[in-house]
């Protein structure tokens, strides 16, 4: 699955450690696909007013790579790179949470929509018996 | 008291152990060890990180679909103390734990069941492929060399070691540098020898 070993290629990229620092934090996965990929909030980041703060006055905003850009054709040429492809590969797949490592340990959530069905169930009285049923042939097994 | 689970490996953060991470969503970050901080910080995915409880799931090695995980959830209900309830949950978590552990261990045994067939079938591809290194040398007809030539050889060892100068007392190192080879001296040298 991972890679063993990173490809010494990019001899430049070096002082990890202090890349690593909160303050240069960058935008996690998460928070960009149930963020900023849905439609209102990547109009709003791509049509940023002008801040004399951001770079490029925030008017050229990779939304997928959460970062800004002086121009518009740096952008482009961004879009074409392979860290931008990469990115996009790495957005298809959903992205982990602190729910998937609850869940890891078998520890799920419930808040909603699941309590409510198994309540009707549980009025219905159809399937009021699986959990019983099933805890039966647990014991047969 | 609540035990939280690491956000990286999934393994149990104890209170007083570990560290915590914020983020600026007020999304809170469990980490049971420095290691797994640290991996949090490199980005990486724990899906992909082999270690992880979550590459595990993912990945088919451990049970993901069962109904012994439908017990345990955070409904996030506000529950009245019963203390008959309290003494039914404790039991029937027990009970739950024993039924999990068995199905696991049916899952594992399942998950191993064609290991040695395919074992064996690489090996033994692995012995037809290589089957040169395996054989012993006495058996490579084409070196065995009949007895009589194999004398012959030795024979010829023999005699060359006997050429060779300065192992055996020649004429030439007999004859002393003092004497003239071809002075007055010479027929009585000859008849000498």
């Amino acid at each position: 699955m991972g890679r063993q070993r990173r490809s010494r290629v990019h001899k430049a990229q070096r002082d990890v450690h202090r890349a690593a620092r909160t303050r240069v934090r960058t935008r996690d996965l998460d928070l960009i696909q149930h963020n900023d990929l849905q439609p209102e909030e990547r109009a709003k980041l791509e049509n940023q007013p002008i801040d004399e703060e951001k770079p490029g006055l925030g008017q050229h905003y990779c939304v997928e790579c959460a970062k800004y850009y002086e121009t518009d054709i740096a952008l482009k040429t961004h879009r074409k790179t392979k860290v931008h492809r990469r990115r996009l590969k790495d957005l298809r797949d959903p992205a982990y949470t602190i729910e998937e490592s609850e869940r890891a340990v078998g520890l799920g959530r419930d808040n909603g929509k699941d309590r409510i069905n198994a309540e009707i169930n549980a009025k219905v009285g159809d399937k009021a018996g699986e959990a019983v049923q099933d805890a039966k042939m647990a014991d047969a097994a | 008291m609540r035990i939280a689970v690491c956000y990286f490996c999934s393994s149990p953060c104890y209170p007083g152990h570990g560290t915590m991470f914020v983020r600026n969503d007020a999304k809170t970050f469990r980490f049971c060890s420095s290691k797994c901080h640290k991996n949090f910080k490199m980005k990486r995915n724990p899906r992909k990180v082999r270690w992880t409880k979550a590459f595990r799931k993912a990945a088919g090695k451990e049970m993901v679909i069962d109904k012994t995980f439908e017990f345990e959830k955070r409904r996030n209900v506000p529950i009245k103390y019963s203390r008959d309830l309290v003494q039914t949950t404790i039991q029937a978590m027990k009970r739950i734990a024993e039924i999990k552990a068995r199905r696991e261990r049916a899952f594992w045994k399942n998950r191993m069941s064609g290991n040695k067939a395919r074992k064996l079938t690489h090996q033994t591809s692995e012995i037809s492929r290589h089957i040169n290194l395996v054989q012993p040398r006495a058996s490579k007809t084409t070196d065995i060399m009949p007895l009589d030539e194999r004398a012959k050889v030795r024979e010829k060892i023999r005699v060359n070691a006997n050429k060779r100068p300065g192992m055996v007392p020649t004429k030439a190192m007999k004859k002393s540098a003092l004497v003239p080879a071809d002075g007055g001296m010479g027929m009585g040298m000859d008849v000498e020898l």
